[in-house]
């Protein structure tokens, strides 16, 4: 067997593994980097046929089957409930912009908060009031909204969860974290890096950012110190507090797992 | 078929139960459409969910956070790409997987009590709509006996591949090459069985 096939078969082999069950962090690595060797293929490949199958075997063998109690189903519809009513605000938002009659008014008032936002949004005393709301909007109102989950690039931060919404038409975005641990600001800092391979040779500062709690997931807007082509990537470093213009520090979460291909050939271990 | 026809609510807003798209339903904000999931999907995501997670008190969680996340993907879900019931238990199955590795909590033995009433609706429910599962189903039984058992032990009963290296005796290498195999048989024959049905379909009118 040729040196190719067996990397196909070790990729069909993870694949096949990822269908089914966790993979351990080491087996994640080596899924990603046969991904890259071999891009037809994606992380979900056996994934519909390994779905499909579980739900045959179901469907077709009643002594496999379990009902959901009943009380369970009553409490996931209540919390369900609780939850979309706090989301009504959202909703309402949605209506109007569903409603052609009030899509012109809402366009001029959009275009005047949008404004003044962009001056409140580049102000780092005003830049955290109302994230969830930004976030919200920036939801809304993006046609080229991009969204990643983190990954953490070492086991000591894979409770790490959350993700990573970007667009580029805005140029600005919203991270949102849970499980990173609390850093001492007045000795180091969350650094957040954006990586536009197509137009910087190095990944961009995003901002730098605390973790002031860990009891609830943190929403962090980017704020980029340059301007964004297409951003392909993300990355969150530990640096000294304020920042720095180029990290030498190793990656804590990136977003999308692997680093985005850079046409400038910079090391994937460091920013 | 043309779901979006099959589900237009009637004017006093209900829909007919018979064939009914959930997905089309939730992505349309069609009032009540979250309990209507429950009521088709619950049981399978909840069999689902108890397979990877046994534990009743995580099982509720990632229950709960899986259908929200189906009702929340509902605008992704293209008819053409792929059924309902595999856009709903991909999503469920990626989720407990995930929620899994990040409980790191192994597979639990315990039984539970379950409530069984609703279970012959629910088979009936899914049989009747969804042709895909009968043609998986016709893929699986092309398979030999010992090939259904290793899948039956990977896929459906989500034992991780050393731990079926152990059970059955045979290396992990030999594991792993055989239920790559199956699966690609399966992804092949069943690819194959869906055009040939969509043929007959439209043979037929």
């Amino acid at each position: 067997m040729d040196r190719t096939q067996e990397k196909l078969n070790n990729l069909l082999d993870l694949l096949a593994m990822r269908s089914c069950q966790p993979l351990s962090y080491t087996e994640e690595l080596e899924l990603n980097h046969l991904l890259d060797e071999f891009p037809e293929y994606t992380p979900d490949y056996f994934e519909p046929i390994a779905a499909l199958a579980d739900s045959t075997m179901f469907v077709h063998d009643p002594k496999n089957l379990s009902s959901m109690p009943e009380s369970i189903q009553k409490k996931i519809i209540k919390n369900f409930r609780s939850q979309n009513a706090e989301s009504k605000t959202l909703q309402i938002f949605k209506n109007i912009f569903q409603t052609p009659k009030l899509a012109w008014a809402m366009t001029c008032l959009l275009a005047i908060g949008t404004s003044m936002s962009m001056i409140e949004f580049r102000n780092y005393e005003t830049n955290y009031r109302n994230l969830p709301v930004k976030k919200a909007l920036l939801e809304i109102t993006s046609e080229d909204l991009i969204e990643y989950n983190w990954f953490a690039q070492t086991d000591e931060f894979c409770d790490c969860s959350g993700n990573v919404m970007w667009s580029d038409d805005s140029q600005r975005g919203f991270i949102t974290l849970a499980g990173l641990p609390m850093n001492d600001s007045s000795k180091n800092q969350y650094q957040i890096w954006i990586v536009d391979p197509n137009m910087h040779a190095n990944p961009v500062d995003g901002g730098v950012f605390d973790i002031v709690t860990t009891e609830s997931p943190t929403i962090i807007p980017i704020n980029p110190k340059l301007p964004i082509g297409k951003a392909k990537g993300f990355a969150i470093t530990l640096e000294q507090t304020g920042g720095v213009v180029i990290s030498e520090q190793p990656l804590i979460l990136t977003a999308p797992k692997e680093r985005p291909e850079s046409t400038y050939g910079i090391s994937q271990t460091t920013i | 078929m043309n779901s979006n026809l099959k589900n237009q609510p009637s004017k006093d807003g209900s829909v007919a139960k018979k064939d009914i798209v959930i997905l089309d339903l939730i992505a349309k904000d069609h009032p009540g459409s979250f309990e209507m999931l429950i009521e088709k999907y619950g049981n399978l995501v909840w069999s689902i969910g108890k397979k990877f997670l046994g534990n009743q008190s995580d099982l509720e969680d990632a229950v709960q956070e899986v259908l929200i996340a189906i009702w929340k993907s509902a605008g992704k879900f293209d008819p053409s790409k792929a059924s309902e019931i595999t856009f709903v238990s991909m999503i469920a199955r990626r989720r407990f997987i995930d929620y899994l590795r990040k409980i790191t909590k192994h597979k639990s033995e315990d039984s539970m009590d379950d409530d069984n009433n609703n279970i012959h609706l629910y088979k009936e429910s899914l049989l009747n709509q969804e042709t895909d599962l009968a043609l998986v189903k016709s893929a699986i039984d092309e398979l030999d006996e010992d090939d259904q058992e290793l899948l039956n032990l990977s896929v459906y009963q989500g034992y991780s591949h050393s731990e079926i290296s152990d059970i059955l005796n045979i290396p992990l290498g030999t594991v792993k090459t055989r239920i790559r195999r199956n699966l690609m048989k399966l992804k092949d024959t069943f690819a194959t069985n869906k055009i040939q049905s969509n043929v007959i379909q439209l043979n037929n009118g």
